[in-house]
């Protein structure tokens, strides 16, 4: 193998590394959009998630590495994408109470939510570990699969199945009827019978769950601990991606594609002397802005997005 | 909200207070440990070395307010007039009761901690030690009731004996007694209602902080439980709790203790008072630029890149303009709200333009800025020759771009077909870019050295030139704050700010009574009032009036926070422009028809908006509210996040956020005092209150809807008082 293919295989997984946190949170909107409601939480919902597994996973770790220093724990880490999805939903599931039972403006409601990521995780840490901005590390990540030289984490591998996944379940299902019906006209879903508010539900818990899944991936499948701020705006990224690809699952991967190869591209730039790192830092964001300008306008959003569904 | 519950509900609540939790405490000590007093006489010290002085009056209190809390739970049960009077009647009474128990409870410990003082100079004059002044301790205690404590205190320390702090300081009221005033004062303002106009008053002041306050209430609760997770009792060595009832005490006084903490740093003194408003200054400017964007129906999360960048242009202005302070510093101001306008236009136009949703473009924006904000200040960036090159040549070229934008000709040319236009500008800066960017023969990596860094590895600015500084507070009154120690005797020219006054106020009043004069007319005739004011009272000779200045740090960023509250409420309320935005933002179709230009308002909006939050940089720039004058990237952006809070718990209008900016002001100052005062507790905290104030003001769909709806409100009120014309009394509030 030449020094050349080298690099390029490098990039090429650093790419599919980027993309996953950011496809499994544009899935997610995917579904919360489709039943109609907007979910600009994604990156509040993220934070949780990636908090939920780095705590969850190092409490349960805790306890066996004070017997022994170098036990492996091996069902820590999967325990704690557990956590991230249970808490993924739980976050979802704030918003969906909020806009749908309360009928609030939905992007307030996620602002709020988006707010609490800020707030909420330095409370807990400094309550867990006396410091407000990071947790413990820990010592039991979750496995690399794949190939000596291109191994990833399971979680990379879940988020690219979850794409034909979710293009079957949303447009081949009774149940991906009805949500999208929700979605484009609630007055006709509901006067057929099908209870619009929770099949909204549904929606928006389930991008939390698919969220805190991309959470999950960065702090305990890229990462060994939480870092405050870590979702570093993929939550909105996601959500521009998702706009981009036109609300559905192809088009969701072929824009986190091009996204996560925007961020790999500019890490690689920030390590040689090219750019100064804080401005490449700024590269994905000018691009994706770029893009919604330039590609957005003939996108069709699902037609109730938005709005509360009054009965 | 139905008062007769409300009552009810908190004099059950405040009844139970009065007997588990702490009337008072006294004696707090470092990390908050102290001892508390709980009603009708009984001591529990935390702190393991406190000796309780007794103090028999509290039994009458206990006496008192249990038949206080009787009447008032009664009476919700009686019907109309008598409920009124008996609540009034009990409010006032339970007030005056507490004030009664606290002013006795904090009386007996005066008198106790003056006892001990004077016994323990009196033992050391009984036996003196080797480093005793004798005669100077004798004189001491003969001027001992003519001086305060703490002078007689640090007297004692010049002649030999050492008192380390005074005995039972610092005393506190406790929840008992917080929520006795409350419900008293829940009473009386309920009671008001036996008086026609009091019943219109009470109600329509119910209904409108209704929503803002159940939204703090909530959230302060939910604090309360992470205050009570978080932060054990502070207990001394060896003091362990004897049973349930100490226990729940200790509890209920760390919490309300926290909470005292929070609040009573900023309200009580001047110093933290004028610090709370030294917070409250930024959250104005960028509530106000939320606020702003809501009332023109658009929502703008950029206030964080929009404070970035007005900051940035502030920071240019100020270092480089020439000329003298009175136009170097307004010109300065009018950059950092020109720097906020052009973040806040571009997502403006992108909206308008290409229908690009404002809500991302304006997060994607933030992050845009924040690293422009580190490159800028960040020491020496180094950059590929040929990437530099690339950079360069795409300024210039955007640069040319806009200015061809400006000729008539070309604009109508390039926006006939927008689509095919910017795929043709794209193509052409790419070529450009390609072009400069091709590699050449000895391109090495180049070292832009920026002239307005600050030497040295901290990414900052270099120090703002003189004129282009906001005044501190004091220096307004002609103070210098370098030279200022504790309070300063300064001249106040209070003839020139009573004219300023009465000019401003005969403009607004002729406005209302004289409608028909041109506003010309008025100005005149008012700038003449005030000149007339001004030549009287400088005749009287008050244009030197001696005053005595507290110390301060707050700016005058603060006055231009207010200037700019004003000036969002003339704009929407009372100009076309501000009629339009306004109807554009509650209905867009209507206002179209009725010859609205919707895309010339949402660019309009977003600058204006972006503009508000730009401002901020007043503060930490101009005002030098980040050290010395110079730009940081310790620039707290995170305040424009906050600014939402605001602009949602103010309800979008100028006077409401200027008030909850307050209150956040408040919190936050609390919050950094917080963390001093507990082991266990941050201002992260108060972070936390923030966003749970959003989440329930945005979920007040679970209040009645004639609180959150101002229309559905005027249909309530008119069935209400139909109904009451037509059966007489008894439909209740």
């Amino acid at each position: 193998m030449t020094f050349d293919t080298m690099i390029l295989i490098g990039l090429l997984a650093s790419i599919l590394r980027a993309t996953t946190p950011l496809l499994l949170a544009a899935l997610g909107g995917l579904f919360s959009e489709r039943s109609g409601v907007v979910n600009i939480a994604l990156e509040g919902i993220m934070v949780f998630g990636a908090l939920g597994a780095a705590v969850t996973a190092q409490l349960i770790e805790r306890p066996y590495l004070a017997e022994n220093p170098n036990a492996s724990v091996w069902f820590a880490p999967w325990v704690g994408v557990l956590a991230a999805m249970v808490v993924g939903g739980f976050i979802g599931w704030i918003h969906a109470v909020v806009s749908i039972r309360y009928k609030a403006d939905q992007i307030i409601s996620a602002t709020a939510i988006n707010l609490m990521s800020i707030g909420i995780p330095a409370v807990i840490l400094t309550g867990l570990y006396d410091n407000s901005t990071t947790s413990a590390r820990i010592e039991n990540r979750l496995p690399q699969w794949g190939v000596e030289g291109f191994t990833f984490s399971p979680l990379v591998y879940l988020a690219f199945i979850l794409v034909p996944v979710s293009w079957y379940v949303l447009f081949r299902t009774p149940f991906g009827l009805r949500l999208r019906s929700v979605g484009e006209h609630p007055e006709a879903a509901d006067s057929v019978g099908i209870d619009v508010r929770r099949m909204r539900y549904y929606g928006v818990v389930i991008s939390g769950v698919l969220a805190g899944l991309g959470g999950a991936f960065l702090s305990i499948g890229n990462l060994n601990q939480f870092v405050a701020e870590m979702a570093g705006g993929r939550g909105y990224i996601a959500l521009a991606a998702l706009i981009f690809g036109k609300w559905t699952p192809w088009g969701a991967l072929g824009a986190t594609l091009l996204f996560g190869a925007f961020e790999a591209i500019g890490t690689l730039l920030g390590g040689g002397q090219l750019l100064p790192p804080s401005l490449v830092t700024a590269v994905p964001f000018i691009l994706t802005m770029l893009v919604l300008a330039g590609f957005v306008g003939r996108a069709i959003p699902p037609k109730a997005i938005g709005k509360a569904f009054d009965k | 909200m139905n008062d007769r519950l409300t009552v009810a509900a908190l004099t059950v609540v405040a009844a139970l207070t009065a007997f588990f939790a702490p009337w008072a405490s006294f004696n707090r000590e470092t990390a908050a440990r102290g001892a508390v007093t709980l009603l009708p006489n009984r001591t529990i010290d935390f702190t393991g070395r406190t000796d309780a002085v007794d103090v028999p009056q509290l039994a009458v209190v206990a006496v008192l307010l249990a038949a206080l809390y009787t009447v008032l739970l009664v009476a919700s049960f009686l019907p109309k007039p008598t409920r009124h009077i008996a609540w009034l009647a009990g409010g006032v009474a339970l007030i005056a009761s507490t004030f009664y128990g606290l002013g006795v409870h904090a009386a007996a410990y005066d008198a106790a901690r003056t006892t001990e003082v004077r016994s323990v100079l009196e033992e050391a004059l009984a036996e003196p030690s080797a480093r005793t002044d004798v005669a100077g301790l004798e004189s001491l205690l003969e001027r001992f009731d003519t001086q305060t404590l703490e002078a007689t205190r640090l007297d004692a320390l010049q002649v030999g004996v050492r008192i380390r702090r005074l005995p039972y300081a610092d005393g506190a009221p406790g929840l008992a007694a917080f929520m006795a005033i409350v419900t008293g004062g829940l009473a009386v303002l309920f009671g008001l209602q036996v008086f026609r106009r009091g019943a219109r008053a009470v109600q329509a002041l119910a209904d409108r902080i209704a929503v803002p306050l159940t939204a703090i209430m909530l959230a302060l609760a939910a604090a309360a439980v992470v205050i009570l997770v978080l932060q054990p009792t502070p207990l001394g060595n060896d003091v362990q709790l004897a049973n349930w009832r100490e226990a729940l005490a200790g509890r209920l006084d760390t919490l309300f203790y926290a909470y005292w903490t929070l609040f009573s740093g900023s309200l009580g003194t001047f110093e933290g008072f004028t610090e709370a408003l030294k917070f409250a200054t930024p959250l104005i400017f960028t509530g106000l630029g939320v606020g702003f964007g809501f009332q023109a129906g658009l929502f703008n999360i950029g206030a964080p890149g929009q404070m970035a960048i007005g900051a940035l242009f502030a920071m240019l202005a100020g270092i480089y303009l020439p000329g003298p302070g009175w136009l170097v510093l307004p010109l300065a101001v009018a950059a950092a709200a020109l720097g906020g306008a052009v973040w806040g236009a571009i997502p403006g136009f992108l909206k308008a333009r290409f229908g690009a949703n404002e809500v991302i473009n304006t997060i994607l924006m933030n992050f845009i800025a924040s690293s422009l904000l580190l490159f800028i200040l960040s020491s020496s960036p180094v950059f590929a020759a040929s990437a530099l090159r690339i950079l360069t040549w795409l300024g210039v070229s955007l640069l040319v771009l806009i200015a061809l934008l400006f000729i008539p000709r070309v604009r109508t040319l390039l926006t006939a077909r927008p689509r095919a236009s910017a795929a043709g500008v794209m193509g052409i800066l790419l070529v450009i870019m390609t072009v400069a960017g091709w590699p050449r023969a000895g391109d090495g990596p180049v070292t832009v050295n920026l002239p307005f860094k600050a030497a040295g590895s901290e990414p900052k600015s270099v120090p703002l030139q003189e004129t282009a500084r906001l005044p501190q507070l004091p220096q307004l009154f002609g103070v210098d704050p370098a030279t200022m120690v504790g309070s300063t005797e300064a001249t106040f020219n209070l003839a020139a700010w009573l004219a300023v006054l009465t000019a401003g106020l005969a403009f607004v009043l002729l406005g209302r009574f004289a409608r028909a004069r041109a506003w010309w007319a008025r100005l005149l005739a008012s700038v003449a009032g005030g000149a007339a004011v001004f030549g009287v009272l400088a005749l009287a000779g008050l244009t030197a009036m001696p005053v005595t200045v507290p110390p301060s740090n707050l700016n005058a960023g603060f006055l231009i926070a207010i200037a700019a509250a004003v000036f969002m409420h003339v704009f929407l309320q009372r100009t076309k422009w501000g009629y339009e935005l306004r109807a554009a933002g509650q209905s867009p179709g209507a206002a179209e028809y009725g010859g609205v230009n919707l895309k010339r308002n949402t660019v309009l909006a977003m600058a204006m908006s972006g503009g508000f939050a730009g401002l901020s940089a007043t503060h930490y720039v101009l005002g030098g509210a980040l050290e010395d004058f110079s730009l940081r990237v310790s620039l707290p952006t995170s305040d424009g996040f906050d600014g939402i809070a605001v602009a949602l718990l103010g309800a979008n209008n100028p006077l409401g956020i200027v008030l909850s900016a307050f209150l956040f002001g408040v919190l936050k100052n609390g919050g950094s005092t917080l963390n001093i005062t507990f082991t266990d507790l941050t201002r992260d905290v108060v972070n936390m209150v923030l966003a749970l104030v959003v989440l329930f003001i945005a979920a007040r769909g679970f209040l009645p809807e004639r609180l959150t709806d101002p229309i559905k409100r005027a249909a309530w009120r008119r069935n209400k008082s139909a109904s009451q014309d037509g059966e007489g009394e008894e439909g209740d509030a």
